[in-house]
């Protein structure tokens, strides 16, 4: 299965995205890393030329929120994408926050999983149990 | 000045030629009425004539370049890849398309010389679809090549007359890989130039390949510290009669583009102060920032209007800032540059024989005042001798 992968707006964690690299490599996945600095834009665009089924996107300073509320508006732009599972993880807000509020809002921005302080491992077996539900249904 | 003592090497421009010996520069304007050869001969024949046919070297862009029009999937990879091997082939990109809305697209009447076909790693496929051959039926071309996914090529030449096929430009870790685009890009344009009755006469005084002057200048631009006080990053404008071209520092484009080499090229087909005077002018009147430009020189719009060396120096001052304009967040092209990082700013071409360094550097300040609301100040560069272009004609020559 592949994945796109890559780390959000003007963010360079660049360590976790080494790991997330690691670990879905490790579990299978064919990654397409983008590394760090990503934009948006740039991760449909891999989607669309990899043909990935999963898009995964990380953060780790806040650059998620912002970046976060174009993702409906872009991502309706591209006319192969309705299929593809969108992920998102890391420290999603900057100072704290309440996990649950930050997960309803990122599924409102359009993701379908999104693991906030969540460990890494934990995280991708959600992906994996969400990935079987979905063969399924 | 660089040029080898037994050399002659010359350009043929789209309104000067320059004849460059060991001991002197010439440049003359062209007459259209005459063949370029004609014209060559009967200003420069008694120099021409003294260099044994394997000793002179030349390189033109007076037949203006081969244009392509890019179809690809996205603007991140496929169609920025294949715009960045066209440029730095010589090809001027006329359009760009994205295949999923390429129904909404107008149909150029123009003839174009190469369509190219870009999408998608090897293990992608089924992304293009008929609206592809659909779209090429109304489309006037002469050649065709793809260089997309390898699952789609067969079934695209099926329908696709001609079709050439190369190797994916985006490799499975979408990276681009240029050399087999890039080469074929460039042979087509050498045959080009050698196809123009024109260009083709000239093979009665060289004995080498022709080779277009792009090409030369970006021969030239790792060797260009060799010649001229030139700190990293640059750009290098040569604004030309038809075209401006426009060499840049990688490290002036925050690009997921990795290639090994350090410059990058991208022209400007309609801004040039002889050919294209009336785009340029066209340009600077839908550029709100020109007005004011043109107050700042102390003249008026009138000037579009009149024909003299005053006029010619202020549309070229005016080229200059409508350039960076273009290469800015400003008027963002296809890319924008980190102007405020850039250190020295290079000008060659009949420019620098209208301008002096005072000129530029009124109008370049005038630019990071106006559009990026800074101080700061790159040095200008003037390249009067034509030292550059002799420098890559050199070094290409010093290969063959």
């Amino acid at each position: 299965m592949k994945v796109v992968t890559g780390v959000i707006g003007n963010d360079i964690h660049v360590v976790a995205n080494r790991l997330m690299d690691l670990s879905l490599t490790a579990r299978g996945y064919e990654v397409f890393n983008l590394g760090v600095n990503t934009y948006l834009e740039e991760f449909f665009d891999a989607a669309v030329e990899t043909g990935a089924e999963i898009l995964l996107i990380s953060s780790l300073n806040g650059e998620a929120e912002g970046w976060g509320r174009e993702v409906k508006l872009l991502k309706a732009k591209y006319k192969s994408l309705d299929g593809l599972t969108m992920m998102i993880g890391g420290n999603l807000t900057v100072g704290s926050g309440n996990a649950e509020d930050i997960v309803t809002r990122f599924k409102n921005y359009g993701f379908d999983l999104v693991c906030h302080q969540v460990d890494l491992n934990t995280g991708l077996d959600m992906l994996e149990e969400y990935m079987q539900e979905q063969k399924h249904s | 000045m660089s040029t080898n003592n037994n050399k002659l090497l010359v350009d043929i421009g789209s309104t000067y030629f320059k004849v460059s010996t060991a001991d002197s520069i010439e440049q003359h304007f062209r007459d259209f009425n005459k063949r370029i050869l004609d014209d060559l001969m009967h200003k420069c024949g008694d120099i021409v004539q003294s260099y044994e046919p394997e000793n002179v070297h030349i390189c033109s862009s007076a037949n203006g370049g081969l244009s392509t029009l890019i179809i690809g999937l996205t603007h991140s990879y496929s169609l920025k890849y294949a715009t960045n091997i066209a440029y730095n082939s010589g090809i001027n990109v006329i359009d760009s398309i994205v295949f999923q809305d390429i129904e909404e697209y107008s149909i150029p009447s123009d003839l174009i010389d190469v369509v190219i076909i870009v999408g998608g790693i090897d293990s992608n496929g089924g992304v293009f679809d008929e609206r592809l051959t659909s779209y090429l039926d109304k489309l006037n071309y002469s050649n065709v090549v793809y260089v997309g996914n390898k699952n789609d090529a067969q079934e695209i030449a099926k329908t696709v007359e001609r079709l050439e096929i190369l190797p994916n430009i985006i490799d499975d870790r979408l990276h681009i890989v240029e050399t087999h685009l890039k080469d074929y890009l460039t042979n087509l344009y050498q045959q080009d130039i050698e196809g123009k009755e024109d260009i083709k006469d000239l093979y009665e005084v060289t004995g080498n390949q022709i080779y277009s002057t792009p090409f030369v200048v970006n021969k030239s631009l790792p060797l260009i510290h060799t010649s001229f006080s030139v700190t990293d990053p640059f750009i290098l404008l040569d604004i030309g009669g038809a075209t401006t071209d426009v060499h840049y520092s990688k490290d002036l484009v925050s690009d997921n583009i990795v290639t090994e080499q350090g410059h990058d090229r991208i022209v400007f087909k309609k801004l040039g102060v002889y050919k294209s005077r009336q785009s340029l002018i066209f340009t600077a009147e839908n550029n709100e920032y020109a007005y004011e430009l043109l107050m700042h020189l102390k003249v008026t719009e009138n000037i579009y209007n009149e024909h003299s060396e005053k006029a010619t120096k202020i549309l070229m001052q005016l080229a200059i800032f409508l350039v960076l304009c273009k290469m800015s967040h400003y008027r963002p092209a296809y890319v924008t540059l980190k102007l405020l990082a850039m250190n020295s700013i290079v000008f060659t071409g009949g420019i620098t024989k209208v301008l002096n360094t005072e000129d530029i550097e009124d109008v370049v300040a005038f630019f990071y005042r106006k559009i990026l609301n800074s101080d700061h100040k790159p040095v200008t560069v003037l390249d009067s001798d034509y030292d550059i272009w002799t420098l890559g004609a050199t070094e290409h020559a010093a290969c063959q």
